[in-house]
């Protein structure tokens, strides 16, 4: 099998590391934090609570836990489906985003903040405005007869400036001392407010992430253009439907729970791309485990370097983008055509 | 029989394009395509790939209606090779052509075992072992086009369809391509329906001893079938592409090749 290398599945070596990868991450972020807690008591809050301080083992197991549980699952999510979308459109420089699943997410967290008082609302009103976008960038995309990956992403981009706008309404008319802060500060992202409760999201986003995992290599068939795809025996109208069904429920559940984390979508599967090759069969899964631990640190940072949280959004690009160019420059770019 | 096109019809609007077609291709024979450009050849060939399904009349493969299969079962019997292809990823070779399997797995499956065997199989056969690790976004035209036609043998289907396959090739590249079709056609009975401008094609595999037909299209006027040797004439190419040829024979190597002198376009 050793020939069958690059077509094949990842080493097992490599497989243990991406699971442990995100695992590890997650461990790593219990032991920080605002409220000083010491090492010996983070460890023992997690194989015998009961003998911890109650401060320490909420902030431990009630805090930190389901945020870094929380941040794992966005960072996959996003990571995932801006690599699935690239192959799906077959462009390089699309993300998490293209199908207006932002905007849409946004300005139903406009609605729900402005109209609702924001609380619950805002998670079920920007998943639902998240879906409804991607359902409309998809029919926008399929009028034209001939159907081609370009115009769904014109789609894209139609549907996104459209609810662009009505985001800009919702702020015009939102009340200037108290929701127009909430809403600027859902665009930046956060997950501050994570606790148990929000991880129901967790299951959009699983269930969206096995969809992807399981027709990895398809989409790699899907790269190749709607109608080679089709000769090479594909049924490329429903392979289109589940991934993207599977990217949307993933990037939705996602934005709905952290707000709007741009970048993420974007350049982790192209970090992936530098480390393991095009590959989906390989990326998908680098995709996964990266954009899950690279998330949990950047979301440990954000609430550890200074004395007030720093949005998670602005933070991934400020940190993201120079590591970016390192790698690019350490690599020669995985990716070139 | 493999293909089979019977009372064929096509239009895109109100003009007909292809009328009353009918054709077909033994194993291991070799169909190619004449005719001007816009003279339907793609189109043809696009009724056979169950991209265009509006036509009237039958196409079967291995005796079934293509219009009646679904993908897979479609892309079991007939494999592409497309005339040109845009690359997006830089996948390697090997990854390239072990996407002639996808028929082979349902809409969540992935290839197996027996899928990358054949892989190397196809590899092995086209000669492309020497740079199956590499980007096939990297490769020259000539080299990419054999990656193409290893992804289609890959398919393991009996009719591979070639659309203008030697298009952008150079002299040697283009008739080290041909070699490679003719003994796929002559060794693994594979049956081959090819559009091309080049009417030293069908004369070179009527040289090289394979089965083959030449099939002439001409917007608005019946199409012309026969043996590439007695379709090809001065006469046909007056009519059909408005050109003075002449058709010499020369004998050298031991073989005797057919080839089409241009004398002018005024008639």
């Amino acid at each position: 099998m050793q020939k069958n290398k690059s077509a094949g599945t990842l080493s097992l070596p490599v497989k243990a590391l991406l699971l442990i990868i995100p695992f590890l991450a997650v461990f790593i972020s219990l032991f920080f934090g605002r409220y000083h807690i010491p090492l010996s008591e983070v460890a023992l809050s997690l194989i015998k609570p009961e003998s911890v301080p109650l401060a320490s083992r909420v902030a431990v197991l009630h805090l930190r836990l389901p945020r870094a549980i929380a941040s794992a699952f966005v960072g996959a999510s996003l990571a995932v489906s801006g690599a699935a979308f690239q192959s799906v459109f077959r462009n390089p420089l699309v993300n998490s985003g293209i199908l207006g699943v932002s905007n849409g997410a946004g300005f139903g967290a406009c609605v729900a903040i402005v109209f609702f008082g924001g609380g619950v609302f805002t998670y079920f009103f920007s998943f639902v405005f998240a879906v409804a976008a991607v359902l409309l960038s998809y029919f926008a995309g399929r009028i034209s007869r001939v159907t081609t990956s370009i115009t769904m992403i014109l789609g894209g981009v139609i549907v996104g400036a459209f609810f662009s706008a009505l985001v800009s309404i919702m702020k015009y008319v939102a009340d200037p001392y108290s929701q127009l802060p909430s809403i600027t500060f859902w665009f930046m992202g956060s997950f501050a407010s994570i606790n148990y409760s929000h991880l129901y999201a967790l299951i959009p986003m699983g269930l969206g992430m096995l969809l992807i995992f399981l027709s990895r290599w398809k989409l790699n068939v899907l790269s190749m253009g709607e109608r080679e795809a089709a000769s090479l025996g594909l049924d490329v109208k429903k392979a289109q439907i589940l991934i993207i069904g599977g990217a949307t429920l993933c990037t939705a559940a996602a934005v709905c729970i952290s707000g709007t984390i741009g970048w993420v979508g974007l350049v982790i599967p192209h970090i992936g791309r530098m480390l393991t090759g095009n590959s989906n069969q390989k990326l998908i899964p680098v995709s996964i485990s990266l954009g899950a631990a690279f998330m949990v640190i950047m979301d440990l940072l954000s609430r550890t370097l200074t004395g007030s949280e720093i949005p998670i959004g602005i933070l991934c690009a400020l940190i993201g983008t120079p590591f970016f160019v390192y790698l690019l420059k350490k690599t020669k770019g995985g990716f070139k055509a | 029989m493999i293909l089979n096109i019977d009372n064929l019809s096509f239009s895109y609007d109100k003009t007909p394009l292809l009328e009353n077609l009918s054709l077909s291709a033994d194993k291991g024979e070799i169909i190619c395509l004449l005719g001007p450009n816009g003279s339907g050849k793609t189109t043809l060939l696009d009724c056979v790939l169950g991209f265009h399904r509006t036509f009237s009349g039958l196409v079967s493969v291995c005796g079934k209606d293509v219009l009646t299969l679904s993908r897979p079962e479609l892309a079991k019997l007939v494999s592409y090779v497309p005339q040109v292809h845009a690359p997006t990823f830089p996948y390697t070779v090997r990854e390239v052509v072990l996407m002639g399997r996808t028929a082979q797995s349902g809409l969540l499956g992935a290839p197996g075992k027996e899928d990358y065997e054949i892989c190397d199989y196809a590899i092995a056969r086209t000669g492309i072992e020497n740079f199956s690790e590499r980007p096939y976004t990297e490769l020259s035209g000539g080299e990419r086009k054999l990656v193409l036609l290893a992804r289609a043998l890959a398919q393991k289907a009996p009719l591979i369809v070639l659309d203008e396959p030697t298009s952008s090739l150079d002299f040697k590249n283009e008739l080290l391509f041909l070699e490679m079709l003719s003994d796929l056609v002559r060794s693994d009975g594979i049956s081959v329906l090819m559009a091309t401008h080049a009417l030293q094609h069908p004369l070179y595999f009527e040289s090289e001893g394979i089965p083959s037909k030449a099939v002439m299209l001409c917007k608005g006027k019946p199409f012309r079938t026969g043996a590439p040797g007695e379709l090809i004439t001065p006469e046909t190419l007056r009519e059909v592409y408005g050109v003075r040829a002449e058709v010499t024979e020369i004998k050298a190597g031991g073989k005797t090749v057919k080839t089409v002198a241009v004398i002018g376009s005024d008639i």
